[in-house]
């Protein structure tokens, strides 16, 4: 057990003052495991920095170098920048033996969902998040990969509120599918994967929305009913807008899930679920982190 | 990878259009700052100082501002490892201090690809609008500042009906409340915020508004009818002429371009708007059939337009009277020559690769 | 003048929609010889929702892309091989490079009618390919003539060579159509397209209408052959077309065999405007759903109209294909 009155708190540092940067320092001010000591960007203008600059968190608009100038004063490195950067940055904080959370496509470290490896994902030196619609559908692939036999074949749809979706996702929606394909795959050890993603411009604003399809012989929906409400409960003690929209049903030869994330309306909207989602689950990685080190000490 | 044929094609480029190298003497020990120093126009300016201090025996300093420097080093290796240029990566939105040894500065920042300008419009103006405050802000602080060139945009002069060529005193319309007029508006904005701090705080700002260029490190995937014709004729066609083919056009090359500059720098007149382009005037299909001829003639061109017939002409041409006149300078290289010279060049520079 | 009009025709791709996408190579075989003798311009070949799509969301297709690309390009020597591709359901690296290496000619890079940003890079890929590239804009009856014309510009700044908006929907009148094609005509370079579907019986005088307006560029299926109530009907528009004076360089009666032969080699039924269908035109639903609302809808014992009538609600587009099941599992809910 953690005494928290002895508790050291975990240093992090944010690298993008986006969105999801952002909205990841507004998390960690409520977190009892996280410190964010630096929160980084080009951009001293930009609404997140000022944002950060108004909560009295130290900012720098030095992108790495800032890092690289006072290593020592963090211990963990949350890069919310893009792939192409995230390479960069990873081959500096490597060497400096900094902990990295990637929420970038980058792929560089083991892939994390916190409600299915996340003991064995701390035990990295860099993890990545994979992607929103990872977050959102992967957990029940690996549900239907756990307790069905003979898994060919797993699709997983996400549709978001357009709105929630910048330029950099518009630009970059090759990379979501890869990643979130590479992702189904490696959980929930199906032969086959694919991923959807819809931007909805309705108003008001969809929440964020996943369907998993699985193709499976003779499926066990039982067991699979069972373990996917537990799998929904484990999951929402990260992401508390998570939730089950139709249980599991087998429909025209195929099972099919849905989920719907709902954010908590921190630095943007509710129905920006999908940056909620993989924000919640990184402070889930990073947290872990900070207990697995204050055991240790 | 720049092997020594590319560098002496550049090289040679820069001979022809540096007519008088002594005419930079001022220059001689300056040192000049480029924002958006790893773009087209900063890969040339690099290309010309090079050239400058090497036939002129000077030493210029030049500073090279950019976003991605990696980039740069990787796409003009022989540039980045000049001892005289002193690369820099920020975001010109967030340039504060500068280095205090600038006696000049060519404010170059900002892409003028349209893509990015409707897919990213608000980084567009804060880009043209923060970054050029930014510069601004900072050049105010330099204690040895001699002169700043602006690099505004033809765009700032909006729908320009009959008018051709146009002169530095046209001023067309613009309907602000459209996605598609961000670039213009942010480009005008910023020739305003120019004109007051040349009245604030004195500094010697000269606004130099170009029009369109070819030439090597001009990107043929960038949406303009010359580079699109140019790489839809080394893929062996066809070529397509989108819109209205009556459409005209003029395209000053690389090495005139960066000579331009540099001679504004050293002889513009504060407060004084220049157009910066070539005079030589051309339709798109006249380019087309140019380029055509020059790769293989029998390279097919089409032309896919949403109407029959067009009410408004576009034509954007320079008069370059004036800067021709006052800076003296000349178009080196006629339209024939800029033509195959990038065609060349992307050849030797495997830039297109035909499949 | 002449007045030429260019004829894309997506039978073995939005056909797709009407046999769950279940068309096989050999049927596509056939066709692709009848059209391309007919001298069809453009034959568009694919999954009903283009490239990368076959899947359970949509309906998983009975052969897989490379099958039909392969087959299709055999048999077409004078007309193009077009195919239709939505980001998001096809990447270039998984999808786009295998096709233009199996040969296609004309790539139509299409979004919901708002999300044109989307396109952009796969629209450039296609450029810098060589290729030709098409801008489209799906469910165009959601936005306004100048939200159309906003997008269509960045299509065609991203490298479109015309652009085609579709009345995915089959929710147009003809006053729609000449609004939206004549805002997008005078406000673009490139030639503008329309692509009806028939659920309200309009499908060919919006076409014409769409020609009259200024559109440069059809498309029409063999029979109307296409998602719910299908598309206009090909061989109907080339006649209307050329007793109008407009050229589109298709053999009247070549077309005419064509569309025998794809009535009786690849229709199980020749398309109608089923009851169903008018509701969902009125509705504004995407086309592609109308298999599955029915097939939904019988197996939970639903009245596909009241499916049909919520969904319009909800603003789907297309792609949500699972919200069906979420609407019927909501009226059997509130039922209760």
């Amino acid at each position: 057990m953690l005494n928290k009155t002895n508790m050291t708190k975990l240093r992090v540092a944010i690298l993008g003052s986006g969105n999801i940067g952002t909205d990841l320092l507004i998390k960690i001010q409520r977190s009892e495991f996280l410190e964010c000591v630096l929160f980084i960007g080009r951009n001293l203008s930009s609404p997140g920095m000022a944002k950060a600059i108004a909560m009295g968190v130290k900012v720098s608009d030095e992108s790495i170098k800032a890092i690289e100038k006072d290593p020592d004063a963090i211990d963990l490195v949350f890069d919310a920048t893009s792939a192409k950067d995230a390479a960069h940055h990873w081959s500096i904080l490597e060497k400096l033996g900094k902990i990295v959370v990637d929420m970038t496509p980058a792929k560089l470290g083991g892939l994390c969902i916190p409600a299915v490896n996340l003991a064995e994902a701390v035990k990295q030196q860099n993890v990545n998040m994979i992607t929103c619609g990872g977050q959102a559908s992967i957990p029940m692939a690996y549900v239907i990969g756990k307790t069905q036999k003979n898994v060919d074949y797993i699709e997983v749809v996400s549709s978001i509120a357009s709105r929630s979706a910048g330029p950099a996702t518009r630009l970059n929606l090759d990379e979501y599918v890869d990643t979130t394909e590479m992702g189904l795959m490696y959980f929930s050890k199906a032969k086959k994967t694919k991923a959807i993603l819809n931007l909805n411009p309705a108003d008001p604003c969809i929440d964020m929305q996943t369907t998993i399809f699985a193709q499976v012989e003779n499926p066990d929906m039982e067991e699979l009913t069972k373990e996917v409400n537990i799998m929904v409960e484990a999951i929402r003690k990260y992401v508390p807008g998570y939730s089950l929209l139709v249980s599991p049903i087998y429909e025209n030869g195929r099972i099919v899930i849905m989920v719907k994330a709902q954010g908590l309306g921190d630095y943007l909207p509710k129905y920006a679920g999908n940056l909620d989602i993989i924000n919640c689950a990184a402070i889930a990685v990073a947290e872990e982190y900070s207990k697995v080190q204050n055991n240790s000490n | 990878m720049m092997t020594e044929a590319l560098k002496n094609f550049t090289f040679e480029d820069c001979k022809r259009s540096c007519m008088h190298p002594d005419s930079f003497s001022s220059l001689n020990d300056q040192s000049i700052l480029v924002t958006g120093g790893t773009g087209f126009m900063g890969k040339w300016i690099a290309e010309m100082v090079s050239y400058v201090n090497e036939t002129a025996n000077f030493n210029i300093k030049l500073y090279l501002l950019g976003r991605d420097i990696a980039k740069f080093k990787v796409e003009v290796s022989h540039l980045a490892q000049k001892s005289f240029i002193t690369l820099i990566e920020q975001d010109v939105r967030n340039v504060r201090d500068l280095p205090t040894d600038i006696n000049y500065i060519i404010h170059a920042a900002g892409s003028p690809d349209h893509r990015d300008h409707v897919s990213q419009p608000l980084r567009t103006i804060e880009t043209f609008y923060k970054g050029t405050q930014s510069v601004l802000d900072a050049a105010t602080r330099l204690p040895d500042l001699k002169r700043i060139v602006h690099i505004s945009s033809h765009q700032i002069y909006g729908t320009n009906g009959l008018e051709s060529p146009i002169g530095e005193n046209f001023i067309g319309k613009l309907e602000p409340n459209s996605l598609s007029n961000t670039y213009a508006e942010s480009k005008r904005i910023s020739e305003t915020l120019c004109s007051a701090y040349r009245n604030q705080f004195k500094l010697p700002i000269v606004v130099l508004r170009p029009f369109a260029f070819i030439g090597p490190y001009q990107d043929l995937e960038k949406p303009w009818a010359i580079n699109n014709f140019i790489r839809d004729g080394i893929l062996g066609g066809p070529i397509r002429i989108l819109g209205n083919g009556s459409t005209v056009r003029s395209y000053l090359y690389g090495s005139d371009m960066s000579y331009w500059i540099l001679k504004a720098l050293v002889n513009g007149g504060v407060g004084e708007n220049y157009n910066l382009g070539s005079s030589e005037a051309i339709s798109l299909v006249d380019l087309a059939k140019k380029i055509s001829s020059q790769i293989n003639n029998s390279i097919e061109i089409v032309s896919k337009s949403s109407k029959e017939s067009y009410t408004y002409l576009s034509r954007l041409v320079p008069d370059t009277s004036k800067i021709v006149k006052s800076l003296e300078v000349n178009e080196t290289s006629a339209l024939d020559d800029s033509i195959s010279r990038t065609i060349i060049w992307n050849q030797l520079n495997k830039k297109v690769i035909k499949k | 003048m002449i007045k030429q009009i260019l004829i894309s025709d997506p039978t073995l791709r939005d056909g797709n929609h009407a046999v769950a996408h279940q068309l096989s190579a050999k049927q596509i075989a056939i066709y692709a010889e009848a059209a391309d003798k007919a001298g069809v311009p453009i034959v568009e070949v694919g999954h009903g929702n283009g490239l990368g799509a076959s899947s359970m969301q949509v309906g998983l297709s009975l052969e897989d892309d490379v099958t039909m690309l392969e087959t299709a390009r055999k048999h077409l020597s004078k007309s193009k091989l077009g195919i239709h591709v939505i980001p998001g359901f096809a990447t270039i690296k998984r999808d786009l490079i295998k096709a233009l290496d199996i040969g296609v000619d004309v790539v139509r890079v299409a979004s919901h009618c708002t999300e044109a940003d989307i396109t952009q890079r796969h629209l450039g890929f296609v450029r810098e390919r060589g290729k030709e590239a098409y801008g489209v804009l799906m469910m165009t009856h959601m936005a306004s003539a100048s939200t159309l014309v906003e997008e269509a510009q960045k299509m065609e700044l991203y490298g479109a060579e015309g652009i085609i908006i579709m009345d995915s929907a089959g929710a147009y009148l003809p006053s729609d159509v000449e609004e939206k094609i004549t805002a997008l005509v005078n406000n673009l370079k490139v030639p503008v397209g329309f692509h009806a579907h028939n659920n309200l019986g309009m499908a060919i005088a919006n076409s014409i209408t769409a020609v009259e307006s200024g559109a440069k560029i059809l498309d029409g299926t063999a029979r109307g052959f296409g998602a719910g109530a299908g598309n206009a009907q090909l061989e109907v528009l080339v006649a209307v077309l050329e007793k109008m004076g407009y050229i589109t360089g298709i053999d009247f009666y070549g077309m005419l065999d064509a569309s025998d032969i794809a009535e009786r080699e690849i229709m199980p039924q020749i398309p109608v405007i089923k009851s169903e269908s008018i509701v969902s035109g009125l509705s504004g639903v995407f086309s592609g759903f109308a298999k599955h609302v029915t097939r939904i809808s019988k197996e939970y014992d639903v009245d596909q109209r009241d499916v049909y009538r919520e969904l319009g609600k909800r603003k789907v587009v297309g792609g949500q294909e699972d919200i069906i099941i979420e609407v019927v599992m909501d009226l059997i809910r509130n039922r209760k």
